[in-house]
């Protein structure tokens, strides 16, 4: 199967009314690749993969599948298959059913179909339930049931919707370290939508974030979330704090002014004027009050959340910036009491300097968690 | 003191169940009588059912026919109305952008219109318009297919509404092109709100009496229900009771079949799946015989 299951998408656009709800979007997704398209919900992501799948037809742009334009192909004609967020199983048909429907497409005899089935079953762990209805199986059976219909086919490339939205905590975890099990061992280009940011650092490859119908940033999930291009990717990718600045390139970095301090700052090509300075609440050091020396700044804490493995800091710096850090519990760490002066030391190269974009009002709480 | 509560509630059901259902026993009770009257208890036979020679049901032309136009009228209906409203719903399901509120409003529309002006209506369209037609048997049929495909329509949405979209798209997914999506997917699982719609319209056409007395041409087309008005009021005898009781009892093995099949189709199903078609059933068999 490798060579093939790439997917292009050229300017894809889909707009209901006035509003694109896909705006434009390029993309290029290798063959094999675990591609997850991550954005909060409304942001265009699910309508995207249905313009994939050949559920939406786009209003401008191309959808290319190994290279031919199958824009124009209904999805009973296209080589993709597709998980959807319901399973949208056919509640008649018992699971082996289910998971021949589409062979009778692929003109397989009695013999290859039920051969086929009891593999696509026993790749997704589904046992002796073969009999069984839709309706008599667990969320999570149900989910490996839609996963099998799906394989059975051998698609070059397998959409997914939010698989996991559905079930709880404790069986994403699982589903997520399965689902990378099987797209590794068969190959097969996954394309999978989420707004769950864990399961997007997780599994994928390459991860493209989107916001308002448009990629904000595409990467591996190590650059996304310590190189984040926009204050948005880094509120959407793990928590981050994010204070105004004016910034200026200096010295192959970039240098901050922050009121009547001066911070400096690795970022190689910064903007200048107007920025956001970022830094992730796990790279903030905390020291004690009066230590001196570059990128620290005088602060009060003032709340502390005890989480166990860490505790939560929020200090409250001298430009009246907040500022959170998280303290990992290494077994000595001091305990902080509201009201205590420390400094906070905001080391040059963990602190990023990102565009004001028209992001939301930076925000030192924990990311917003979206709802599907 | 709670116990009390309950006699209380109990009594109360037990009262309208007598309430509602002992005219109907009295009425199926004279169908039985030996005498002729429909009052009094006068032994017991089958005389108004076979064995009168001229005024039983079996023996009767007028009342023969009558059951006879009735149940050709009721089945024609309900073969013709339920593949329409079947079709009616997909299109209007799948209708999207200008004209499909309206269109939705307007299929909606013969559940609210009063019957009499329904009626009219039809009458005129028969005798002016599509006086080709004219009356009789077939524009009564015409008539009882008009107003029950708006039922069909709201029972087959509302199952529609249940199954989703999505299991159509995935069975596209997986390659079935349209026709095939229709016959293994979604026609199998609309089975419960078919059969639901036959046994509706056979209710609603078996029991109506305004269209077919509007758009009848004559005795040969006189129903159950116009034999019964129209008798109530000359020599009444048991034979009406007898006739009524037939009804009665077809209606109730209609709703038996109905009932069976239900069950059996929808046995693999989720539980609330199949009780909430056969709840649908029961509101809207109870809401369209009362019209």
């Amino acid at each position: 199967m490798s060579g093939s299951g790439t997917v292009r998408l050229e300017g894809l656009t889909k707009r209901y009314g006035e509003t694109a709800v896909v705006d434009g979007i390029d993309l290029e997704i290798p063959s094999g690749e675990f591609f997850t398209v991550l954005g909060p919900s409304g942001c265009g992501k699910t309508t995207t993969l249905r313009m994939i799948a050949g559920f939406e037809h786009p209003d401008e742009g191309a959808v290319l599948l190994d290279g031919a334009d199958v824009t124009r192909t209904p999805a009973h004609k296209r080589n993709v298959n597709t998980v959807f967020q319901s399973y949208a199983l056919f509640p008649h048909r018992t699971v082996e059913e289910n998971i021949a429907f589409g062979l009778r497409y692929k003109r397989c005899g009695r013999d290859e179909t039920r051969r086929r089935v009891g593999a696509a079953m026993e790749l997704v762990r589904l046992g002796e339930l073969g009999a069984r209805k839709p309706s008599q199986l667990s969320g999570g059976q149900q989910q490996r049931v839609a996963l099998a219909r799906a394989l059975v086919l051998e698609p070059p490339v397998l959409l997914l919707d939010e698989p996991l939205g559905a079930l709880d905590a404790r069986l994403r975890v699982d589903l997520q370290v399965e689902l990378k099990r099987i797209q590794e061992q068969l190959e097969v280009t996954f394309v999978y939508v989420t707004h769950d940011q864990d399961e997007a650092l997780t599994m994928s490859d390459r991860v493209a974030v989107m916001r308002a119908g448009r990629i904000e940033q595409c990467g591996t999930p190590r650059d996304l979330y310590e190189a984040p291009a926009t204050a948005f990717v880094a509120n959407f990718l793990g928590a981050a704090n994010l204070i105004p600045v004016a910034s200026r390139a200096h010295d192959g970095g970039a240098a901050l002014s922050l009121g009547r301090f001066e911070l400096r700052s690795e970022t190689a090509t910064p903007p200048d004027g107007d920025a956001v300075a970022m830094i992730r609440p796990e790279y903030v050091r905390l020291e004690p009050q009066g230590g001196s020396g570059e990128n620290r700044l005088p602060g009060m804490v003032e709340e502390v959340v005890y989480l166990g493995f860490h505790q939560t800091v929020s200090i409250r710096l001298a430009t009246g910036a907040l500022v959170r850090a998280d303290v990992p519990n290494d077994g000595d760490a001091p305990e902080y009491e509201q009201g205590d002066a420390v400094t906070v030391h905001l080391r040059a190269q963990n602190l990023r300097v990102l565009a004001t974009d028209g992001a939301p009002a930076p925000d030192p709480e924990p990311a917003p968690t979206p709802t599907p | 003191m709670r116990g009390g509560r309950h006699r209380g509630l109990a009594l109360v059901t037990w009262v309208y169940i007598v309430w509602s259902i002992v005219p109907v026993l009295l009425a199926i009770r004279f169908a039985f009588n030996e005498g002729r009257s429909r009052s009094a208890s006068q032994g017991w036979s089958l005389r108004w059912f076979t064995e009168d020679p001229n005024l039983s049901v079996l023996n009767d032309p007028t009342l023969r026919s009558a059951l006879e136009q009735s149940l050709t009228l009721a089945a024609a209906a309900m073969l013709i109305a339920t593949p329409l409203g079947v079709a009616l719903a997909l299109g209007l399901q799948r209708w999207r952008g200008r004209g499909e509120g309206t269109a939705n409003r307007l299929t909606l529309l013969p559940l609210v219109t009063p019957e009499l002006v329904f009626a009219v209506g039809l009458f005129l369209l028969f005798t002016t318009a599509f006086s080709f037609i004219g009356l009789g048997t077939t524009a009564q049929i015409i008539g009882h297919v008009t107003f029950s495909v708006s039922f069909v329509v709201v029972i087959v949405r509302g199952r529609l509404q249940t199954i989703g979209a999505d299991v159509e798209e995935a069975a596209a997914d997986l390659g079935a092109p349209p026709w095939d999506v229709l016959r293994r997917v979604v026609l199998p699982l609309l089975t419960p709100a078919i059969v639901a719609s036959l046994l509706i319209v056979f209710a609603l056409s078996i029991d109506d009496f305004v269209v077919s007395q509007y758009l009848a041409s004559g005795a040969d087309t006189t129903t159950v229900p116009m034999r019964i008005y129209a008798q109530a009021r000359a020599a009444p005898t048991p034979a009406l009771n007898a006739l009524a009781s037939l009804m009665l009892a077809v209606s109730l093995l209609a709703l038996g079949l109905a009932y069976m099949t239900l069950r059996l189709m929808t046995r693999g199903e989720r539980r609330t799946g199949s009780e909430s078609a056969l709840g649908q059933l029961a509101t809207l068999e109870t809401g369209g015989t009362s019209r």
